[in-house]
């Protein structure tokens, strides 16, 4: 870049690049813009803006060609991506394809991901639970990973913050496992989901809870979210198609918006980043080093920080690709323990069954969450042969529906008509914790080449003895709930799925207290590079249970404070 | 997959018949929408009949007079395995003889209750345990299984019946969790 003028350095320079326009990063960039301060926003998708780039958002069934389906040849050419329960014919546009972004599998790990504006913030769950320091405390007490070296009191602040501007809908539950936050009215559990309460309460008091799920849906104070050009959430559960009414948060129809809003965002998309600048000289990082993603040529953007927020192991990814005499083994890599301690959430098994009670009822409408039941195992002290426990889902549903069994007129007549109803289908999966280990890591490949010219990274991630014996009681634990209740056909499954398709990927750059044990300090710098924040999953020190989305955008937030208040 | 799409749009506007010259006149022309099978004009006419009969006509539509014979086919042609669509082929060609053994007569030619009573014949199949994979009869089973959910799935989730008969609204309204099933007095819709 030696041919670099003066006045092309300064268009691009900024006082901070984010990279990554997802869920975290979006959120970093709505902080900094917020503030005044300019950020050049990089994204190695395309653009997706909120609505105008949404192509199926209010197609009816019979307009997919395949009602939904996708068909056997994308299936062949995708075995990867289409294990995920989201890629089907609505949505399959946002999805990596598995040819798009190939990576090394040492061992079986679907990687699912969503190279666009916005990232998986389209496509996600939007399931938003609080940790506490049950969670926060969990490596310290019991001995795995490192201490967090933040704790609730650091966080709950943030929490509050992005639960209000997002918007969360809820119960105060009054948990101390959950904790309550800045709560819009919750969707109402059902009768049979209300029966379980009462049946968890009459046989286990108030050591398990089935509450419902808090979701990033709107549900009141409308007039607040009319700023952000959102409204209310309609219940379509067409969530993954993009929401034509903004009534969940995306990035795409919330934080994005809000930063280009501020007049003090640039968003660069179709950029991959090959890497972060060290300068030895200067002792910090200075900018990022970006492969144009249609002419591939190398362009370089300054600032004075850098947030990486690319998703969990991309960021590992461009960290270990960001070397330097002074880091030799990627950015901040003084410990070598970059792209270690890679962890994820044990979705493996599930429960389903049937209640023969409450046959007068059934439900109408829509609902975008159900059920949920916040960690009761090991929660308060150590119980089991294993470490930790697991969170999970539960719901209840019955709906009417068509015999199908005659043809001619009779089948006909039933189609229009249904008007069977059978026993309540009741069922839940499991989101177990999983211990970060050294030998969970990620790493590049040495020969292979991604088709941008980077390497591939590859993934070396498993189950380990402690996941078996987690779902070995999950299934005994829920098996007796649902015994308890009354609950019949009680069918319990572990899929055996591997790794990655929970899409909870997290770690590579834990946090830490100490840097020889961790990459990240409590305000989420590298220790070694503290102009250069992290705030995704990948800094996750441990993964607990609940879905950590919510806890990647409050630590977002919180860092871009942080980052404003020291390099401002 | 352009050209295929371009294919797939003429054949939706034409009804299928988009045609490959052949060289053999004797045979009739292969319909081209569907690349993985093997269709001609008379065999898709006869999954029409056969739509017809599992969902016929009556006050509203019926699945032939909607055409769900193209939705069956554009489905076995491009979301059923190699396996499923052979299957399917053979059931499909082989149906004028089952038609004729189990029915007296060609489909075409027998009336709505002698069509029932054959695609009923058809659905009724039970294989012995020792079924070869190329026995006619597990062929017409499994083709009449393919052919009877995906009228049922081309019909219910066609547009007709989604904006004139049923319409679909993307907007369920708010959940409600304790319905008593009493309290619902759905219109009743006549076929």
């Amino acid at each position: 870049m030696a041919n670099l003028n003066i006045d092309a350095v300064k268009e691009r320079t900024f006082q901070a690049i984010v990279i990554g326009s997802g869920l975290s990063g979006s959120w970093a960039a709505k902080e900094l813009t917020e503030h005044g301060v300019k950020t050049l926003v990089i994204e190695r998708g395309r653009d997706v803006k909120h609505i105008k780039d949404y192509p199926t958002t209010s197609m009816l069934p019979y307009e997919f060609e395949h009602r939904g389906q996708l068909t056997q040849e994308i299936q062949k050419e995708n075995p990867i991506v289409s294990r995920c329960y989201a890629f089907r014919e609505d949505a399959a546009h946002f999805f990596v394809k598995d040819k798009e972004h190939p990576y090394v599998q040492e061992k079986p790990f679907d990687w699912i991901r969503g190279y666009q504006v916005g990232g998986k913030s389209l496509l996600w769950a939007r399931q938003v639970q609080r940790w506490s320091d049950f969670d926060f405390e969990g490596p310290a007490r019991d001995g795995f990973a490192v201490d967090w070296p933040i704790r609730y009191k650091d966080i709950a602040p943030w929490y509050s913050h992005v639960e209000k501007f997002a918007g969360v809908s809820g119960n105060k539950d009054g948990l101390a496992s959950l904790p309550d936050g800045e709560f819009l009215p919750g969707f109402p559990l059902n009768v049979v989901e209300e029966y379980f309460q009462g049946k968890l309460k009459e046989h286990y008091g108030d050591e398990r809870h089935m509450i419902l799920a808090r979701c990033a849906h709107i549900t009141g104070n409308f007039d607040y979210y009319a700023q952000q050009g959102r409204a209310k959430c309609q219940s379509r559960n067409l969530c993954q198609r993009g929401c034509p009414f903004g009534g969940y948060f995306s990035a795409n129809s919330s934080t994005i918006p809000w930063a280009e809003k501020t007049g003090n965002m640039t968003l660069r998309t179709d950029a991959v980043v090959h890497s972060i600048i060290y300068d030895e000289e200067k002792g910090k990082a200075t900018g990022v080093m970006v492969i144009d993603a249609h002419t591939k040529e190398m362009e370089e953007y300054f600032a004075d920080v850098i947030f990486v927020n690319a998703a969990a192991l991309n960021t590992n990814l461009i960290l270990l690709n960001s070397t330097s005499t002074r880091f030799p083994n990627g950015l901040g890599n003084d410990s070598g323990l970059l792209g270690k301690y890679v962890a994820f959430h044990n979705y493996r098994a599930g429960i389903s069954a049937q209640y023969e009670g409450h046959l007068e009822y059934t439900t109408q409408g829509g609902r975008p969450t159900s059920g949920y039941f916040p960690r009761f195992r090991n929660l308060k002290k150590q119980e089991t042969d294993f470490l930790r426990g697991y969170a999970a889902g539960f719901g209840a549903n019955r709906g009417s529906y068509a015999d199908q069994n005659a043809i001619g007129m009779e089948l006909k007549e039933n189609l229009l008509n249904p008007d069977q109803y059978g026993p309540w289908n009741v069922g839940s999966h499991m989101m177990g914790e999983t211990i970060p280990k050294e030998s969970n890591y990620v790493a590049l490949d040495a020969n292979a080449k991604d088709p941008f010219g980077m390497p591939q990274l590859k993934i070396n991630v498993d189950y380990d003895d402690n996941d078996e014996k987690m779902i070995k009681d999950y299934l005994e634990q829920m098996t007796e709930m649902f015994e308890k209740a009354g609950f019949t056909n009680i069918k319990t499954r572990d899929d055996k799925r591997a790794p990655g398709l929970d899409i909870h990927e997290m770690g590579g750059v834990r946090m830490g207290k100490d840097p020889k044990t961790s990459l990240l300090n409590g305000n989420h710098q590298l220790h070694a590079v503290p102009n250069v924040y992290v705030t995704d999953g990948a800094s996750m020190t441990s993964t607990s249970t609940q879905n950590p989305s919510l806890t990647y955008m409050a630590f977002a937030a919180r860092a871009a404070h942080h980052a404003m208040k020291n390099f401002g | 997959m352009k050209r295929r799409d371009a294919l797939r749009s003429l054949a939706l506007i034409t009804g299928g018949l988009v045609l490959v010259p052949s060289c053999d006149f004797s045979k009739e022309d292969i319909l081209t929408a569907y690349q993985n099978l093997q269709i001609t004009p008379s065999l898709q006419q006869l999954l029409k009949d056969i739509a017809g009969t599992i969902i016929p006509v009556g006050n509203i539509k019926s699945a032939a007079d909607i055409e769900v014979q193209d939705f069956i086919l554009v489905m076995v042609n491009d979301c059923i395995d190699a396996d499923g669509q052979k299957s399917f082929m053979q059931g499909l060609q082989g149906f004028e003889d089952f038609s004729k053994k189990s029915g007296g007569s060609a489909f075409a030619k027998l009336d709505q209750s002698g069509k029932e009573a054959v695609v009923k014949a058809a659905l009724a199949i039970e294989l012995p345990e020792n079924t070869k994979p190329e026995d006619p009869q597990k062929a017409t089973k499994e083709f009449i299984g393919m052919a009877k959910r995906f009228t049922v799935q081309g019909f219910m989730m066609s547009e007709y019946i989604q904006t004139q008969v049923k319409p679909y609204s993307l907007i369920p309204g708010d959940y409600q969790g304790a319905v008593l099933i009493s309290d619902l007095k759905p219109e009743r819709i006549n076929g």
